[in-house]
């Protein structure tokens, strides 16, 4: 996303190369190809849900390549006096770490004198420019209506989830956009809403039954309603007013509408040609970027969920056509590949660790 | 307890604030129902838009657009020296967007935040490619947006790209065309065009088609040729007059 500088016949060059017979990149990849994709969920044990992906790490060198850390929080929030929303909602950001001196200071500050690791070369107003453009371009596609997960009610119209998406960059070396969106993917996929009981306080009673009195009485023995149904008629649910964590050890069950999260595909742009997963020299070079976010809830509707162009090219409706239904072909690859290693990561760390466990 | 105020340069009202509550003018609007038509106009039809052009005589080209709820003002600086010192060769459009603090049903903070600049960046990338910045380097084009009411956000990064492209040829800018542009929602199986912003909420839920994001968009087409026309004719208009 941020522009590296890059002169004239650099960018020329560049061009020049991709549109020979054959293309010729330079790393040696054919246009279509991505680089090595690591990824990782569970790292951050405090939060509900975690991923870190890392596009193009070098593994002779140890390091390099486009780093995302996504982790999500959940917070509660009262519908009537703040902010929250009857149903719940999903906040997205992102950001970046900034690390003032790696040999002395270890510790990790965001300060404004101090430029960040991923874009040591940009002032701090086109940073928070870049991290306006980023956080929104994420909110708008994650926090759109028709993703939204249903089971983030606590007591219908009084208390719901407030699911904090927050997306740390750690490095860019190009795609970074993709990789925002495979590794908010992998974290809102691992991400466990813990299971709420509503309660209902009521006073104790003059009369002599022989219910116990006093503070808290369970009304519900079961889980509470994660949704709100206009045809609930029970009283209990419009009088539950707080509500508590049966198992403060379980941590919950997962977010609702987990296939439906979309996966980001950026075609960069160069006709007659494109291609795939740039690096921070070709992004440069190349007038127009498009990024398709695809949703493949059913493997047969794929849904366009969002699309972005970026740069000062231009395209016809013809184009922009033939670049969909493109970039639909390649995501659901992306699709593929992503979920198969999350069922991966889910294998390995439930199951898995479990074995180990018994076998100890 | 008392927050400090974090606005130093302007005079603070109360903390909180609501809104009066008084007779409703019109009826309550009842729940739109998947399947009714469209209140007030038909599904294809935009708003009626005024334009016109040269109302703020400081600038060096503006227009002003008024679509219903939606008023937009747009002021054109430039072209004018780069004040950076690296050279570059190509001209340098910079759009900025401001909400009035009355413009949204919520107060918005005069301060800077994410959705100015995503309505910003959406007309910057609208208007780049057809602006000839190759005439015109080491210059800067400042374009100020100002959103005097805002209905419907999607409403507004059109209409202020209307403006701003008819503030530019205003200004004398050589371009290669006029950017007219239109939003259009997909509400239950139709789409509408120019969507409010009730429209727009109501048009949240439903989903996007990759055949029926194809559909909208030949959809804007077919209107942004008609704005087209309404665009010329307010500076045919502008310069007649001058």
């Amino acid at each position: 996303m941020a522009a590296q500088l890059v002169s004239k016949s650099e960018r020329a060059y560049i061009q020049a190369s991709l549109q020979a017979t054959p293309p010729l990149r330079g790393d040696g990849r054919g246009l279509l190809d991505f680089r090595t994709v690591l990824l990782e969920t569970g790292v951050a044990p405090l939060a509900n849900g975690s991923a870190k992906l890392n596009i193009g790490k070098m593994p002779h060198e140890g390091g390099g390549g486009t780093e995302v850390l996504a982790a999500t929080k959940l917070e509660v929030e009262d519908v009537e006096s703040g902010d929250g929303v009857d149903g719940g909602r999903v906040v997205c950001s992102v950001s970046w770490c900034a690390i003032r001196s790696i040999q002395l200071e270890p510790i990790v500050q965001l300060t404004k004198d101090s430029s960040p690791s991923a874009y040591p070369h940009l002032s701090s107003n086109a940073l928070d420019e870049l991290q306006y453009d980023l956080t929104v371009i994420l909110q708008q596609t994650i926090g759109h209506p028709s993703l939204h997960p249903q089971n983030l009610t606590i007591i219908p119209r009084k208390k719901s989830w407030l699911l904090n998406l927050d997306a740390v960059i750690l490095a860019d070396a190009g795609n970074a956009v993709d990789a925002l969106f495979m590794a908010a993917r992998a974290a809102l996929w691992d991400t466990k809403v813990p299971r709420t009981r509503a309660v209902e306080y009521q006073a104790p009673e003059d009369s002599q039954t022989t219910r116990d009195s006093a503070s808290a009485m369970d009304v519900d023995n079961r889980e509470a309603i994660p949704t709100a149904s206009g045809f609930d008629t029970r009283e209990m649910a419009r009088t539950a007013a707080d509500f508590e964590l049966p198992d403060y050890w379980d941590e919950g069950e997962v977010l609702h509408g987990r296939e439906r999260w979309p996966v980001c595909i950026t075609l960069n742009l160069l006709p007659p040609s494109h291609f795939l997963d740039a690096t921070p020299p070709e992004e440069a070079s190349v007038p127009l970027r498009m990024h398709l976010m695809y949703s493949f809830a059913s493997p047969s509707t794929p849904k366009l969920q969002s699309m972005r162009l970026l740069g000062p090219g231009e395209l016809n409706s013809a184009q922009i056509k033939s670049y969909i239904s493109e970039g639909e072909k390649y995501a659901r690859e992306l699709f593929n590949a992503l979920e198969s290693k999350l069922r991966e990561e889910d294998v390995r760390r439930n199951v898995k660790a479990r074995d180990r466990f018994a076998q100890r | 307890m008392a927050q400090s105020n974090f606005d130093r340069r302007r005079i603070n009202g109360p903390e909180e604030s609501y809104q009066p509550i008084f007779e409703p003018d019109e009826e309550v609007d009842s729940r739109w129902k998947p399947g009714s038509p469209r209140k007030g106009r038909a599904a294809r039809d935009i708003r009626p838009i005024f334009l016109q052009a040269g109302l703020i005589n400081q600038a060096n080209g503006s227009a002003y657009i008024e679509t219903e709820k939606t008023k937009i003002a747009c002021a054109v600086y430039g072209p004018r020296q780069s004040k950076t010192t690296v050279y570059n060769e190509k001209g340098r459009l910079n759009v900025e967007v401001k909400f009035t603090p009355f413009s949204c049903t919520r107060r918005r903070v005069p301060i800077r935040d994410a959705e100015d600049r995503s309505v910003a960046v959406q007309i910057q990338q609208a208007l780049t490619s057809a602006v000839r910045l190759e005439l015109l380097p080491k210059s800067t084009i400042d374009i100020f947006v100002t959103i005097i009411e805002n209905d419907g956000i999607e409403g507004c990064i059109a209409a202020g790209s209307v403006a701003a492209s008819v503030a530019l040829a205003d200004a004398g800018i050589e371009m290669l065309g006029l950017v007219a542009s239109c939003s259009t929602a997909v509400v239950g199986e139709e789409i509408w065009m120019d969507p409010t912003e009730q429209e727009g909420h109501i048009a949240s839920g439903s989903l996007v088609y990759a055949e029926q994001a194809v559909k909208c968009m030949e959809a804007c087409q077919e209107c942004c040729t008609d704005i087209h026309a309404v665009m010329a004719q307010a500076l045919l208009e502008t310069a007649q007059n001058t």
